[in-house]
């Protein structure tokens, strides 16, 4: 019998888990709140390690749809839970009696105005990481002019209680290496700097990556973080931090400052989580039924989570995580099947 | 340095008069934003670590500018009570 | 029943007079009441010759200076009557709680006055302590009684007067025992637990007066009475008959007073005596130097342990943190519990509520500074460089002389709202602290690093002199209030950004242009109860968008948890303390929340779902386009 998936999230994690499961002879049904696919993937320009462009990948994933309903514009309107599934109405006035749900609704990228110290949105010079891949993208950015000096600040929103979020956000540390190689490649006169607390390249081809920003492209890593930034009559930037490594504090004249911004939970989930009573950790994310085994498994059956839902991942991982989510929902309409009806 | 010669009984009490001793992450904001900083050698950061290798006076140089203006505490990234260990770091340890 | 009562107070033979009045002699059932109140006042007596006698010489001076200086002596007289007796700052902010203390106080203090002039009039030779006439206030009812061929429209009146306070105090007790079982009932949320002598005096307290109904009431026919004593008198007759066991009445409120007397040293109730010293001491304009002496014990004992700073206090949003109360503080001070006066003393946000509400005005926060300076002020400070710092005074003669301070640097909204509105105004102003400057000194007060704080003091104090300048401009609230108090700066106006904006609005140099955005203002602690502006904000904000109130505001407003003022709270319970501040601001949903203080604009920043702005960062997007 054919029953509907219901997948929330038209990022990697949603887009994946669809392809993987149109040819399963279920009904999926893909939702995305924005106007377009892809998620924080279609802001991107060109993705750590190596270097290929997002574009490319997110138009695979899209072709590879092929078939799949999917809405834009689109967001939960209402959602109740029944006995062996999950009566939601949609914003767009379609209801679904959806038989598994996947929650890959992703994140938000931390709000850099909320560490007021680092002055972005009040200083002219200060930027985020979504903001350069805008640039790479397209070119279209006044506040970056040549700068000679620029440096990027990790873990802003990241491992920081004050803004309510301990964990790393795991993909700033390789971001930020591989947009100061890029930024120097577009300006080689730059002198460009990399604000850290710790340098976290865990992942295959990372730490070539490091090397090559060391080596190839002259990016100097200082150990510290960066705790103010002044504004200068001739609007450069006056940047402080403490060079760990040998004990002194140290200031540095910019004229360019980029933000690691740090992924948050998503805010938009947060009624769909209220009303399916899931639990969600001290920072925000949905909590999975266990750490290691079942991670794409939820407290509540039939319902699913696939990538950043549940905390920060790469999107290796979150492509991973949609194709192991899509699985699980599989085995768990078969199993319910096996059942008998109470 | 030489671990073995560390007053461990010393930064113990300092642990139990504040827990926050012992959470740094040694990111260094305290000492780039210090107030003092700007005129005189001043680092929390240093000091704890300096306690922790037994170097008792070099940490208490490391703090005799400070004043208190608690930038610090708004700075730290792991909510530490800086203020608070810069107390307990002179009560245990300028005691004579 | 006349006969027996006759064999027991043998009458005076007054028959040579008509007379209103038949007093007689003695009776033993005086005693408890007698030994009560001698134990209470030479107590006192001693307690307060110590506490005189351990006041500074200069205090001294101060003090009995001040109560002959006209000015202090008239304000001495308004406050103890309404802090004493009218207890008009409990009726301002709880009608019901403040009628409750003022039935009992002014009551009470009615019934006494009253008896007294009711003996001096009736009672022939009522100063004779050898016919035992003392005791006659108290017991008038007993001792002298109404002579039934010889009523005057005086006696009825005060026989009137009498009952009416007596129902007056008794209806106050009546909502003190309510207030036990259901304190909300009356404002209150929380309650303080009463230590042991505190329950024996506010038994016998409650007693006191149920028991001086039934004694005078089953007095009544014989010493006559008004409405409520002589009626009741009626009834008890009607139920009990003509024999009426009058003594065990009067055994019981005199053993009723005299526990309370004894008791009273102990309790809270000692704060009806103390208040009035606490009064003049504090209108002597005294400084708290050590906390049990002089100054210092008559705020201790002076606490009513009333639990209103229980409600008062942020912190208390979460439970476990009553225990850090100033009612706590006081106990155990008075308990001598060092170990516990330190933790409660450490903890506090000195936000400086619980003095503002204290009806007795206890200064607790200024307590706890002194109590923290015992430990603080002997930790070693290192401060040459200041001397440098001093010398580097930014030239700014005749100008404005903008000191930011240490935490402005954290918050650039600012520095660049006030520069811009400044250079829109066209002040001639020049940046202090740019590069950095000295602390203002007030973190370290705080502490009571007290000797530090003098050296950071008086280094700026020479920064700001040397420079020249005529006006000292401050963003942060914190400099502004050490400013204020500490600095000594002849000739220099010292002055808040809130104020110097809306100066410079009402002089017509800077004009707002309105939009129909609904803000709210918090109120920073050092700016509102520290320094007691609450006006020139709202008045400039009103002329940028619609001003929305919050649920405590002025005086009552919250700290925002982000506080110099307390040493150990850690991250987690000072979010608690600015989540329950965020929801008071939010009760009437403002798009906005605005603030004048950078702590207090940082702290709300991180956990605020509605935008955080600074009060200059407001004006300065409110300029008119054509300026802006």
């Amino acid at each position: 019998m054919k029953k509907n998936i219901l997948i929330i999230g038209g990022g990697p994690a949603g887009l994946e888990a669809a392809a993987s499961l149109k040819h399963s002879g279920n009904n999926i049904i893909l939702i995305e709140k924005s106007h377009q696919l892809g998620g924080h993937l279609a802001r991107w320009d060109r993705l750590f390690p190596d270097g290929i462009r997002a574009r490319e990948v997110l138009d695979k994933m899209i072709a590879s749809l092929d078939g799949v309903n999917y809405f834009t514009d689109t967001d939960i309107a209402q959602i109740n839970i029944l006995d062996r599934s999950y009566s939601v109405i949609l914003s767009n006035g379609i209801s679904v009696l959806a038989d598994a749900v996947l929650m890959a609704t992703g994140f938000d990228l931390f709000d850099a105005r909320k560490k007021e110290e680092y002055g972005y949105g009040i200083y002219d010079q200060v930027i985020t990481n979504a903001d350069l891949e805008d640039w790479f993208r397209t070119r279209e950015d006044s506040r970056i002019d040549h700068p000679k000096r620029i440096g990027f600040v990790h873990c802003v929103g990241s491992r920081d209680e004050k803004s309510g979020c301990r964990a790393c956000s795991k993909v700033c540390c390789a971001t930020a290496v591989k947009q100061a190689c890029e930024i120097k490649a577009e300006f080689p006169d730059a002198q460009v700097y990399c604000f850290y607390m710790d340098l976290r390249m865990f992942g295959k081809h990372y730490e070539d990556l490091y090397l090559k920003a060391q080596k190839e492209y002259g990016i100097r890593f200082i150990r510290g973080r960066v705790s103010e930034v002044a504004e200068q009559i001739d609007k450069t930037l006056q940047v402080k931090a403490e060079d760990t490594l040998s004990s002194k504090p140290l200031k540095v004249t910019l004229d360019l400052l980029v933000l690691m911004s740090g992924i948050r939970p998503s805010q938009n989930l947060e009624p769909v989580r209220k009303a399916l009573q899931l639990a969600k950790d001290d920072d925000g994310f949905i909590n999975e039924r266990d750490a290691v085994y079942e991670l794409q498994k939820t407290s509540m059956p039939g319902l699913f989570v696939a990538g950043a839902v549940t905390g920060p991942k790469t999107l290796p991982d979150t492509l991973a995580e949609a194709r192991a989510a899509a699985l699980q929902i599989l085995s768990y309409l078969a199993d319910n099947d096996k059942k008998p009806a109470k | 340095m030489d671990l073995n010669r560390v007053d461990q009984e010393k930064y113990a009490r300092l642990v139990k008069l504040e827990p926050d001793v012992t959470c740094c992450i040694g990111c260094g904001s305290c000492t780039a934003s210090c107030s003092a900083g700007v005129f005189s050698r001043t680092s929390l950061r240093s000091a704890l670590l300096a306690l922790q290798n037994g170097k008792e006076q070099e940490a208490l140089s490391l703090l005799g500018a400070c004043m208190f203006c608690g930038k610090c505490l708004m700075v730290c990234p792991r909510g530490l009570n800086t203020r608070h260990m810069i107390l307990s770091i002179h009560k245990i340890y300028s005691e004579t | 029943m006349m006969n027996l009562l006759s064999l027991l107070l043998p009458l005076q033979d007054v028959s040579a007079e008509v007379i209103d009045r038949i007093p007689s002699g003695y009776n033993h059932f005086i005693l408890p009441y007698f030994i009560g109140i001698l134990f209470c006042i030479s107590w006192l007596l001693v307690g307060l010759l110590r506490n005189l006698a351990s006041l500074p010489a200069e205090d001294r001076k101060r003090l009995a200076l001040s109560l002959v200086t006209p000015k202090t002596a008239w304000k001495n007289i308004r406050d103890l009557f309404c802090d004493c007796l009218f207890h008009t700052k409990i009726w301002k902010r709880k009608p019901l709680l403040g009628y409750m203390h003022s039935a009992i106080a002014f009551g009470w203090f009615m019934l006494i006055i009253l008896g007294h002039c009711e003996v001096a009039l009736f009672v022939p030779k009522h100063l004779s302590f050898k016919e035992g006439n003392l005791f006659y206030p108290i017991f008038y009812r007993f001792f002298v009684w109404a002579n039934p061929e010889h009523t005057t429209l005086r006696g009825s009146l005060f026989f009137f007067l009498m009952d009416f306070f007596l129902l007056y105090v008794l209806s106050g007790i009546g909502l003190a025992m309510f207030k036990r079982i259901r304190s909300i009932a009356l404002g209150m949320r929380h309650t303080t637990k009463p230590s042991l002598a505190d329950r024996v005096a506010l038994y016998a307290l409650w007693s006191i007066f149920p028991l001086r109904l039934l004694a005078e009431s089953f007095t009544a026919n014989l010493s006559g009475g008004s409405f409520l004593t002589y009626s009741a008198n009626v009834l008890l007759r009607w139920l009990f008959g003509e024999n009426l066991y009058i003594m065990p009445w009067w055994w019981a409120y005199s053993i009723a007073l005299g526990l309370f007397f004894f008791a009273m040293p102990f309790s809270r109730y000692m704060h009806i005596l103390t208040e009035p010293l606490l009064i003049l001491y504090r209108n002597a304009g005294l400084k708290i130097r050590t906390l049990n002496r002089g100054f210092g014990e008559a705020e201790i004992y002076a606490c009513s342990s009333c639990g209103l700073c229980l409600d008062a206090c942020p912190m208390n949003i979460q439970k476990k943190n009553l225990r850090f109360s100033s009612v706590y503080l006081i106990r155990f001070l008075r308990r001598h519990n060092q170990a516990k006066v330190d933790r409660i003393a450490d903890k506090c946000l000195q936000c400086g509520k619980c003095a503002q509400l204290c009806p007795v005005g206890v200064n607790a926060p200024a307590m706890r500074v002194v109590q923290r300076s015992l430990s603080n002020n002997v930790i070693p400070y290192h401060y040459a460089y200041m001397q440098d710092v001093a010398a580097a005074a930014p030239a700014s003669q005749g100008k404005v002389l903008y000191f930011a301070g240490c935490m402005t640097r954290l918050t650039p909204r600012i520095i660049k709202g006030v520069e811009k509105v400044l250079q829109t105004a066209g002040i001639d102003y020049v940046f202090a602290d740019k590069e950095g400057g000295l602390c203002c000194g007030r973190p370290l007060m705080l502490a009571g690093r007290t000797d530090a704080a003098r050296k950071a003091i008086e280094a700026n104090r020479q920064m700001i002199l040397s420079s020249g300048c005529t006006t000292l401009l401050v963003s942060c609230p914190i400099c502004y209030k050490v400013f204020r108090e500490e600095y000594d700066l002849p000739g220099i106006r010292i002055v808040h950004y809130t104020e110097f904006i809306q100066e410079l609005i009402a002089s017509g140099k800077l004009s707002m242009e309105k939009d129909g955005t609904r803000y709210v203002y918090h109120d920073p602690c050092e700016l509102g109860r520290g320094c007691g502006i609450y006006e020139e904000p709202r008045a400039v904000l009103s002329q940028a968008g619609t001003l929305c109130h919050a649920s405590k505001e002025r005086d009552e407003s919250l700290c925002c948890g982000g506080s110099l003022g307390s040493l150990t709270l850690n991250y987690k319970d000072r979010g608690k303390i600015t989540e329950g501040a965020l929801e008071t601001l939010l009760a009437e949903n403002p798009e906005c929340i605005v603030t004048a203080c950078p702590l207090c604009l940082k702290t709300f920043s991180e956990k605020s779902a509605v935008p955080v702005k600074d009060f200059a960062e407001v004006v300065a997007g409110h300029l008119p386009q054509a300026s802006a």
